[in-house]
């Protein structure tokens, strides 16, 4: 009897925990993938089957698709998202500090920001390939200018928004305007800089493979878009995943070093 | 008031008029110099005819105003199913863990992942007209505005709940009342980030694949070196953009009117 009420509370508590229902929701989109390619509702063209996209992933994996590699192409889009984020936080952050700190420097650029911030980019690599040429250059300028309004906006919100207390504070204690910089200022702005920084990693990287799509000869999204010219939905399905997989990556990493660097995050 | 009052007065303003003007000497000089071919940089005479030429005879057959209202009606189409859609979702996932355990997977999965990736799959399957343009814009909002209404229903005080609830509250009225108006200011701030977002991603996908709108005629003007066109495209866009977000942003101050206050 008690056994049995235990046995039964055990499994309350298992059919309770809520990560089943997550589960149950991914699998039973692809039992539902799997009924609607196995009963041939839809063409098969249209939509392949999982266990022909497995094996497609498997095939590109070792063979590659069209001499590339998933392994080249998935490097050829993290080296210019990476680049152009990298360069893009090296002069965004140092720009959007001095902009929070000196009200000059903040009416001399923060037009110019705002102006870019809700400028599609894909408008402007039109131009940068005008001026630049199709090669990588234009691609990393353009990841440059759509991650560079985005950091430089957080890093001037971050250093707008340090309590004034503590600068205060700071300064009856004696601390130069050097260290108080250092120790006060900077420290209170990190959270928001990394708060950016995941957000111009998210849309840089959505903007590099909508500018593969347009030019370019290697990189998931010219495998994508050349393999839509061929008819190859699962070399298309396979580049999706390995793009979601991807952006869900890139942001866990940001929210890794986020969380190993600023430990005072939320402890106020 | 005297010039030098004047400049007195902008403050720090100062700096913007004064690097604004950097800028137009800088373009000035450029282009009324040759310094720079008119086809990288076309100067300010340039750029009106080609927005006059653009206002009156059009670029293939419409003007510029009907190209970016067809952009517009996309935008609006894409962004208004689809807001509406993911709040729906949103509040339900932030009201109740089980909801939220369903459909977390597959917002998750779906908002870091770049939208023009599954444009094409769209377009095999749809063809090449406004359903696949459409579909995207939807789908690009949803998880934007999915996640903003779960985390505004999660940030609901629970003080104010347990008081409504104490008064005798039902369920329904609870949500209606309580949680509802207070998620709606982080509702709004997810809808100005979707429509963002949207706003991009339509542009990118009339660049990619589209045969009329804003996106589609700077990419035509780009391949017959039209530049004068291409700036002045690229300059209603960036405007319009700007509109659309302020629009939000007034008709969220009117609907939120107690954002801030608490």
């Amino acid at each position: 009897m008690s056994d049995e009420a235990g046995g039964s509370k055990r499994w309350q508590a298992i059919l309770g925990d809520v990560r089943w229902l997550s589960l149950l929701s991914v699998l039973s989109v692809l039992v539902a993938w799997y009924l609607v390619t196995a009963f041939a509702l839809v063409p098969a063209v249209l939509l392949p089957g999982p266990a022909e996209v497995f094996a497609t992933f498997l095939d590109i994996l070792r063979n590659g698709y069209r001499e590339t590699t998933l392994w080249e192409n998935s490097a050829a889009t993290l080296w210019r998202c990476g680049a152009g984020f990298v360069l893009a936080l090296l002069t965004g952050v140092p720009l959007g500090l001095a902009m929070g700190q000196s009200p000059l420097i903040r009416a001399a650029c923060d037009y110019i920001i705002q102006f870019m911030r809700p400028l599609p980019p894909l408008s402007y690599l039109i131009l940068l390939i005008l001026w630049l040429g199709t090669g990588d250059t234009s691609k990393i300028a353009l990841l440059y200018l759509t991650a560079f309004p985005i950091v430089a906006a957080s890093a001037m919100a971050g250093v707008r928004a340090t309590k004034q207390q503590r600068v205060q504070a700071a300064r009856a204690l004696g601390a130069t305007e050097w260290q108080i910089f250092r120790h006060v200022i900077f420290p209170s702005a990190l959270p928001l800089i990394f708060t950016g920084a995941r957000i111009a990693l998210a849309a840089a990287f959505s903007t590099v493979v909508a500018a593969e799509l347009m030019a370019a000869t290697d990189g998931l999204g010219w495998m994508v878009f050349s393999a839509s010219r061929f008819l190859r939905n699962d070399v298309i399905i396979v580049g999706i995943i390995v793009l979601g997989v991807l952006g869900m990556l890139l942001n866990r990493l940001v929210l890794l070093l986020d969380g190993a660097v600023i430990h005072w995050r939320g402890v106020e | 008031m005297s010039p030098a009052a004047l400049w007195r007065r902008l403050g720090d303003r100062r700096a913007t008029v004064a690097s604004l003007l950097v800028l137009i000497a800088l373009w000035l000089l450029l282009t009324q110099l040759d310094l720079v071919d008119d086809l990288f940089l076309p100067g300010p005479a340039l750029l009106w005819d080609g927005f006059t030429d653009l206002v009156e005879n059009g670029y293939r057959n419409r003007t510029i105003w009907e190209h970016a209202g067809l952009s517009l009606e996309r935008v609006l189409a894409g962004f208004g199913t689809g807001a509406v859609a993911g709040t729906l979702l949103g509040l339900g996932m932030g009201y109740n863990r089980k909801v939220e355990a369903i459909f977390s997977p597959l917002v998750e999965f779906f908002r870091p992942l770049p939208q023009l990736a599954y444009l094409v799959l769209l377009i095999v399957w749809f063809g090449i007209d406004e359903t696949p343009q459409i579909i995207l814009l939807f789908l690009t909002a949803l998880p934007v505005s999915a996640i903003a209404a779960m985390d505004g229903v999660k940030s609901v005080s629970l003080q104010r709940v347990q008081a409504a609830r104490a008064l005798g509250a039902s369920e329904w009225q609870v949500f209606c009342h309580v949680i509802f108006p207070s998620a709606l200011h982080e509702i709004f701030t997810g809808a100005r980030l979707a429509i963002g977002v949207v706003y991009a991603t339509l542009i990118a996908a009339e660049i990619i694949a589209g045969s009329t709108g804003l996106g589609w005629m700077i990419l035509d003007a780009g391949r017959f070196l039209r530049s004068d066109y291409v700036f002045v495209g690229i300059i209603v866009i960036g405007l319009m953009g700007l509109l659309l977000d302020r629009l939000l942003l007034a008709v969220e101050h009117r609907v939120v009117h107690w954002a801030g206050k608490d």
